[in-house]
């Protein structure tokens, strides 16, 4: 498979497509501001002259509701893509997703623990108990990565075969105790873990923001160090290695910076399924294979289609609300088994 | 004479004060919690309710405005853009930052709690009342609700004379198939026994039963509460599934009942008595049949 079109022509128009993602994500919403107003109140929060007058509102929905939620969407959907690409580089498979080492199934696990067991201690506050709820999240889904691939060693080396079924087993055996802290929970907490398994952008703040910035921009700087040592794995582990590549060190820096990107992810917004899958694909589809093209140009995809998506989420019900992951699942999930049958064919 | 003044300055001053205050009451409301939107339109507000959440369903005119979603996923944009003066919602209401974005916004965020007993109502209606500056109506509105559940728990006390109280099971979300049984320390629960029903299980919570084991504690009453299973034709359904289901005295003495659903969250409703009313004649068919 060859690339279909330039890199350059590539990245100008992915980066022209996640302008537009993002500006459409600050313009539109259940409250229609003016596009004088919105405009406006976009200048002033870069710190341009403007003057004030009127524009309380615009400022305040732009300033501390759309643009928290806006940089989320960014950070998640290139997080969850780069993690992507690098899953399918190391599984050297394209079906591969993060979730193949266990760290949706840890972080959803994390995620249950802290909801169940926190109302089964009498409540946790609410000042942090979104706070508790991602750090649950996020130290799960690396504890459970960090078991798969402690599994997968054996004599000092990586087996990802290994590593692949011992993350089935483990993503089975969160599975079963999620559901018995579903079994445990009651109808209310029973609500938010539903809720909370379908992911969402709503109520993004600037405090809980931070975290994931840095991981995700941390991770987008490093993978894309690593893209020809990834082209180099694609032609097998030995053959990796005769052309000096340190395949131990790699699989370790995939797995970790996985964890790490999709864990952030995840403790910000809760589980989103199919970008991760869907978007390497849909790049490589364009770009061809070389991860010198496809990590960066997954980053952009990603930020873009899940903003688009977050648009529809927000957009479709007003002034109520879908889950994002019910929409990125219902795109991705078409998709996908477009992709099966034309494989097929 | 000059304090005299400055008195008379003061009485102007409260009196502008007092006629502001009577301006502000908020007049846009966005209600989350079905009880609490009951008692709203109970307390005349609902020409003020401008949205509500997805529990609100009574009265059925509720159900023609905006809807904000289920109340734990509000989302704040949402919420503004229907140009609320006033959120209130019970304490199951969030996530908490998009309160504290709403909130922000400047728009009045007032919790209620849900507790079902009446001390909390009394308080929560009368917050409300000040709200809606119908404070005298709120009042005269929990007088009439306490003298009916006053008359209710005398109802009761009088008929478990005559006849001993009945042991009910009350199945919750059975629509998938799944039968929930309503334990300990459940809405439902309390409800049971202000009807003067004996809850069979012993558990807390909800939790989900075998039907063999429901069979087990045989009980004399089954109530249903679940808007998937009303009428007559899905409760056959239900029982032609289950077969062991209608081996039970319940079934075989046709001592099956209906209950709103929506009764069971949210703290107590306008509602209610009237539920309790049936339930109780239910329970105690022979003694209230005689009953003037």
């Amino acid at each position: 498979m060859t690339s279909l079109v330039k890199p350059r022509t590539l990245f100008i128009g992915l980066s022209l497509l996640c302008l537009l993602a993002t500006w459409l994500s600050l313009a539109l919403g259940p409250v229609s501001l003016p596009l004088l107003d919105t405009l406006r109140a976009a200048a002033r929060l870069l710190g341009l002259p403007v003057a004030a007058d009127g524009l309380e509102q615009a400022e305040l929905i732009l300033g501390q509701i759309r643009l928290p939620r806006t940089l989320l969407g960014l950070a998640v959907g290139g997080v969850l893509a780069l993690s992507g690409v690098a899953m399918q580089g190391l599984f050297r498979n394209p079906l591969a997703d993060p979730g193949l080492v266990g760290v949706s199934s840890g972080a959803a696990l994390g995620a249950a623990f802290a909801i169940v067991g926190g109302s089964a201690l009498g409540g946790l506050p609410e000042a942090f108990g979104p706070y508790v709820l991602s750090l649950c999240a996020f130290l799960g889904g690396l504890g459970v990565t960090a078991l798969v691939y402690r599994l997968g060693r054996r004599n000092g080396q990586t087996h990802v075969a290994t590593m692949l079924l011992a993350g089935i087993a483990l993503t089975a055996l969160s599975g079963s105790a999620v559901g018995l802290f579903t079994y445990l929970a009651d109808d209310a907490t029973l609500r938010t873990l539903t809720f909370w398994n379908l992911g969402s952008l709503n109520g993004a703040s600037y405090a809980r923001l931070w975290p994931l910035l840095l991981v995700s921009f941390g991770v987008a700087l490093w993978l894309p160090r690593r893209a020809r040592a990834l082209n180099a794995l694609l032609l097998g582990e030995s053959e990796a290695a005769h052309l000096g590549v340190d395949v131990e060190g790699l699989k370790r820096e995939l797995v970790f910076c996985t964890a790490m990107g999709v864990g952030a992810a995840v403790a910000a917004a809760g589980m989103i399924g199919f970008v991760g899958l869907v978007v390497p694909h849909l790049v490589r589809l364009v770009a061809g294979p070389d991860h010198r093209v496809l990590l960066p140009a997954s980053v952009l995809a990603g930020a873009s289609l899940l903003l688009f998506a977050d648009l529809v989420a927000r957009l479709a019900l007003a002034p109520a609300e879908l889950p994002i992951g019910i929409v990125t699942a219902f795109i991705g999930a078409p998709f996908f088994l477009y992709l099966l049958v034309r494989g097929r064919a | 004479m000059r304090l005299n003044i400055r008195f008379v300055a003061l009485c102007v001053a409260l009196l502008i004060n007092q006629g502001a205050r009577a301006d502000e009451l908020p007049q846009r409301w966005v209600s989350a919690g079905g009880a609490l939107s009951e008692w709203v339109s109970a307390l005349g507000g609902e020409s003020k309710l401008v949205g509500v959440d997805t529990t609100s369903q009574h009265p059925e005119s509720l159900r023609a405005l905006p809807s904000i979603g289920y109340q734990r996923q509000l989302s704040a944009e949402g919420v503004l853009s229907l140009r609320p003066q006033i959120l209130v919602g019970t304490e199951e209401m969030g996530p908490p930052p998009v309160l504290a974005q709403i909130r922000n916004a400047g728009v009045q965020v007032e919790l209620f709690s849900a507790t079902p007993d009446l001390p909390t109502l009394q308080g929560n209606l009368r917050h409300l009342g000040q709200l809606l500056g119908s404070e005298a109506q709120a009042a005269q509105l929990f007088q009439g609700y306490q003298q009916q559940l006053d008359r209710q728990a005398a109802r009761v006390r009088e008929v478990q004379l005559k006849q001993k109280a009945p042991g009910v099971l009350l199945l919750v979300g059975s629509s998938g198939g799944k039968l929930m049984v309503a334990g300990k320390d459940t809405a439902a629960d309390w409800l049971l026994q202000q009807a003067g029903g004996r809850n069979l299980a012993t558990h807390g919570g909800y939790k989900s039963f075998s039907v063999e084991s429901l069979a087990g504690l045989n009980p004399e009453v089954l109530v249903f509460a679940d808007r998937a299973l009303s009428g007559e034709e899905a409760r056959a359904a239900l029982f032609k599934e289950n077969p062991i289901l209608s081996s039970t005295r319940a079934a075989r003495d046709g001592r099956v009942m209906e209950l709103d659903p929506t009764l069971l969250v949210g703290g107590l409703g306008p509602r209610l008595p009237q539920s309790l009313e049936k339930l109780t004649a239910g329970f105690y068919p022979a003694v209230s049949a005689r009953a003037p």
